[in-house]
């Protein structure tokens, strides 16, 4: 019985703990990236064990973040996309923005975007609940996480070094060094990266705190 | 015509009035720069930059939190003025959860602090500030500011800013788990509320609030979750009731070593010792006159041998002594800190040369030698033993045995009852080959038959002192002038010509030698030229400040550390075999690790109280850092190429 009563308690305190409080988790690089499941910005339920095999890129975005908003007006996003593209990497662009939040957009809205800015993600999810933010960590916009073939994380962080202060919006993305795009050929070795993590920067991520 | 021409200066005149405007609309706040100037012979001020922000709109601290970015101000001042950086008031906390960010709202005042000459005149002062400015959402903002410092009023608002600037430290004590920093600090104010801002990023989990706790009456302590569980150095701003003070602190972890552990380590490390490059040379002489011994009778080999053990002892007891001396008043110091001194080294330098002379020319080898040949020692006294002990603590100095430099460490660091027990520790490993001897004097038959051989050896052994003796003086030169070695050379010169005189006559001329040698040294040493503090400086190394660590790991940026000192010979070693390598230099710039030399050739406070951070007294000192890595990694002590590289990755 009294056996019983414990079970049911742990239960209890463990239920209260879950639905309690938003809390964002914060995902060891080297050990197992956590799985999700997401839809796409074409109603298509996206698991990220279903790339095993592939290495992954995840992108938290905001199309009207004055910082992403960079990113893709100089081409620069767009570029590391094309890169991992072309070496069959799988790129996921997230949205985390809660509805009514800035970036948050309708599918076809996010289609438009891709379609718009030439951008060359594998998929685009919507995650209106920020489960999958809150399950990285993901902080800001942008917020680049790494995933090699065995679904290892491998790197979170910023996606180049110029972030830190205000200039960033003087520095040139030429002189940058971009932890995606420079990291590209080890991610496919399935080691360690030289950079495992780095703190990220950027607009906060929109997360429904109401 | 002339009107036209009116017209045309009158509209430029507007357009420059709109240039300097002051305030400024940016968007979502109204910028302006203010000053509290009050006359012109006033040397410092505060220029400050007020930022009315709309209602729900934020801008950020240097440490922004999750997200969000500090200003950027770009000053255009006169030659004669200077612009310091902004002197940052309290933050507060700004929840966007799960995010949290620091900053401020509604109305803020920014304060710079103004120096200028006051033969320059006090003209305009103009500045580009770039903020970001949030809500829900974010956007750059900027102003371009000018301000006529000769004819601004003084503002009661910036002296009022400046007043609630949190210059204040208060005085934490704190210690970490896995998980959370517990910082304690006292107050006589009941405290309601308290948040540490940590300058540091990637340290710290940014929450809504942090746990406060009342010790006691005026002890209190909050908890501040961690990222990562390595933390040896915080900084920031700790707010209490809305006041804000500045803190800073040094984490002792808490203790990683136990006085046992520290004497044990303390013992094998004066073992090694004896193997060191700077000790093997002596050592080896008395391994010699042991071996001379080997037919004499045991209780003579016993007293030896426990005389030399004694001269170990007394020296390391001596040593350890000034030591606690030194520490008692507030100096950081450490092992091998008397040879920052150029006299100490200059000393050691005649004495190394002067037993290499000995060893070279003809004075009896039993009775020479490693006193300065004098007849002393003929006399079968046992204080010939115990000047070679105390002779081979003092060249033991410079070096730093694996295991040792932990042990000292712990040491200097810990209360004073502990130094003792390991500075004797030191000694008795030290010394611990003749101790053995003492008490098994026959063992001295399992060391080769005396022989002619030992003359020839006896003789090669002046090689490695006078080697010694070059190495020296090659420290002495960096610490002091070109000039001064000369004077050094001259000395060794007089020195040599003593040693002959002694060999080679009788009766006074001994005396006479001697003392020409000591006048001369006296002379020389007493008109040294003061120490030049200047660092040598080494173009493929970035010059090591006490911030630089927490500096490069805010930037991400991976890093070498070498504390080092030319009077280092185990550091020189490394040197040699591993730093200055191309493949370890090509495996750096490849890494893109930085490399920083700390050079504690000459006395540097700042260093060593670097080194108090990693429980460390002396050198070598070899730090790694890279993007990843939860906190900093003490490399061996020895380094050879491959090792280094193997360690980095």
């Amino acid at each position: 019985m009294k056996l019983y009563i414990n079970l049911i308690a742990s239960f209890l305190i463990a239920s209260i703990s879950f639905a309690g409080d938003i809390e964002l988790q914060n995902p060891s690089t080297n050990q197992k990236a956590p799985d999700f499941s997401g839809i796409n910005s074409y109603g298509e339920m996206i698991r990220l064990s279903d790339f095993i095999g592939k290495p992954v890129i995840l992108e938290w975005t905001n199309h009207e973040c004055p910082y992403v908003a960079r990113h893709y007006n100089e081409n620069n996003m767009q570029a590391v996309q094309k890169i991992a593209q072309d070496q069959e990497i799988i790129w996921l662009s997230i949205i985390s923005s809660t509805p009514g939040d800035q970036g948050h957009v309708s599918p076809s809205k996010a289609n438009e975007l891709t379609v718009a800015r030439g951008a060359y993600p594998s998929h685009v999810l919507l995650d209106e609940s920020g489960e999958i933010g809150m399950l990285y960590g993901a902080k800001t916009t942008p917020h680049m996480f790494m995933i090699d073939a065995n679904g290892v994380l491998r790197y979170k962080g910023a996606i180049d070094d110029i972030g830190r202060g205000m200039q960033f919006f003087d520095a040139s993305f030429s002189k940058a060094v971009n932890y995606v795009s420079s990291q590209l050929p080890k991610l496919i070795t399935q080691k360690a990266l030289g950079i495992d993590s780095t703190v990220a920067y950027g607009c906060s991520v929109k997360y429904n705190y109401d | 015509m002339k009107n036209m021409k009116n017209i045309i200066l009158i509209s430029s005149l507007l357009i420059c009035a709109a240039i300097a405007a002051n305030p400024v609309e940016t968007g979502h706040a109204r910028a302006s720069l203010i000053t509290n100037i009050e006359n012109s012979t006033q040397e410092s001020f505060y220029v400050g930059v007020r930022l009315e922000m709309q209602d729900g709109w934020h801008t950020y601290w240097e440490n922004p939190g999750d997200s969000g970015s500090p200003f950027e101000a770009k000053w255009k001042v006169s030659d004669g003025t200077v612009v310091e950086n902004v002197q940052w008031p309290t933050p507060v906390t700004i929840p966007y959860p799960p995010l949290m960010t620091f900053g401020y709202e509604g109305d803020v005042v920014f304060p710079f602090k103004v120096f200028r000459s006051l033969d320059s005149p006090l003209e305009k002062i103009s500045l580009e500030f770039d903020f970001l400015i949030c809500a829900d959402i974010c956007i750059p903002e900027s102003a371009s500011l000018t301000l006529d410092l000769s004819s601004a009023p003084p503002s009661l608002l910036l002296n009022k800013a400046v007043t609630n600037l949190p210059t204040n430290f208060i005085q934490t004590n704190s210690s970490s788990d896995q998980e959370t920093l517990k910082v304690t600090f006292q107050s006589s104010e009941e405290i309601k509320s308290a948040y540490l801002f940590p300058k540091q990023d990637n340290v710290f989990v940014y929450t809504p609030s942090q746990k406060l706790v009342k010790l006691n009456d005026d002890t209190y302590e909050i908890s501040v979750p961690l990222l990562s569980s390595d933390i040896n150095f915080f900084s920031g701003i700790l707010s209490l009731n809305g006041e804000g003070f500045q803190i800073e602190e040094n984490l002792q972890s808490v203790s990683s070593m136990s006085l046992w552990q520290a004497i044990l380590f303390a013992l094998i490390g004066g073992l090694i010792l004896n193997l060191m490059p700077c000790v093997f040379p002596v050592i080896s002489l008395k391994v010699l006159s042991f071996v001379s011994m080997g037919g004499d009778d045991h209780a003579k080999i016993r007293t030896h041998a426990l005389s030399f053990a004694g001269g170990v002892m007394s020296t390391f007891i001596s040593i350890a002594t000034a030591l606690l001396i030194i520490r008692s008043s507030g100096s950081m110091i450490g092992w091998g800190y008397q040879l920052q001194s150029p006299i100490v080294v200059g000393i050691l330098t005649l004495i190394m040369l002067g037993i290499g002379l000995v060893l070279l020319t003809n004075i009896n080898f039993a009775a020479g030698l490693t006193t300065l040949g004098s007849s002393v020692q003929s006399r079968n006294d046992y204080s010939g033993s115990f000047f070679t002990g105390v002779l081979a603590v003092v060249v033991a100095s410079p070096c730093t045995a694996p295991f040792m430099g932990a042990a000292i460490g712990y040491a200097l660091l810990q209360p004073s009852f502990a130094t003792l027990p390991i500075f004797i520790a030191l000694g008795l490993g030290f010394a611990g080959p003749y101790l053995i001897l003492a008490l098994k004097p026959q063992w001295i038959s399992a060391l080769p038959k005396p022989g002619a051989w030992m003359e020839t050896l006896k003789q090669f052994f002046a090689f490695p002192m006078i080697a010694t003796a070059l190495w020296l003086m090659w420290v002495f030169m960096v610490q002091t002038s070109g000039d001064a070695l000369i004077l050094l050379l001259i000395l060794s010169l007089i020195l040599g010509a003593a040693v002959w005189m002694i060999a080679t006559f009788k009766g006074r001329w001994k005396w006479i030698g001697m003392i020409m040698t000591v006048i001369t040294a006296f002379q020389i040493f007493n008109n040294l030229p003061a120490s030049s503090n200047e660092m040598r400086v080494d173009a493929s190394a970035e010059k090591w400040s006490l911030e630089i660590e927490s500096e490069m790991q805010s930037q991400n940026q991976a890093y070498l550390i070498n504390f080092t000192a030319a009077w280092c010979i185990t550091c020189q070693t490394n040197e040699k075999t591993a730093l200055a390598r191309e493949k370890v230099k090509e495996y750096l710039a490849e890494e893109n690790i930085t490399y920083v030399k700390a050079d504690w050739t000459n006395r540097n406070e700042e260093i060593a109280i670097g080194l108090a951070k990693y429980e460390r007294t002396g050198i070598p000192l070899y730090i790694f850092w890279k993007p990843g890595m939860r906190g900093s990694k003490i490399l061996p002590a020895v380094l050879t190429e491959d090792s280094l590289i193997k360690s980095m990755q």
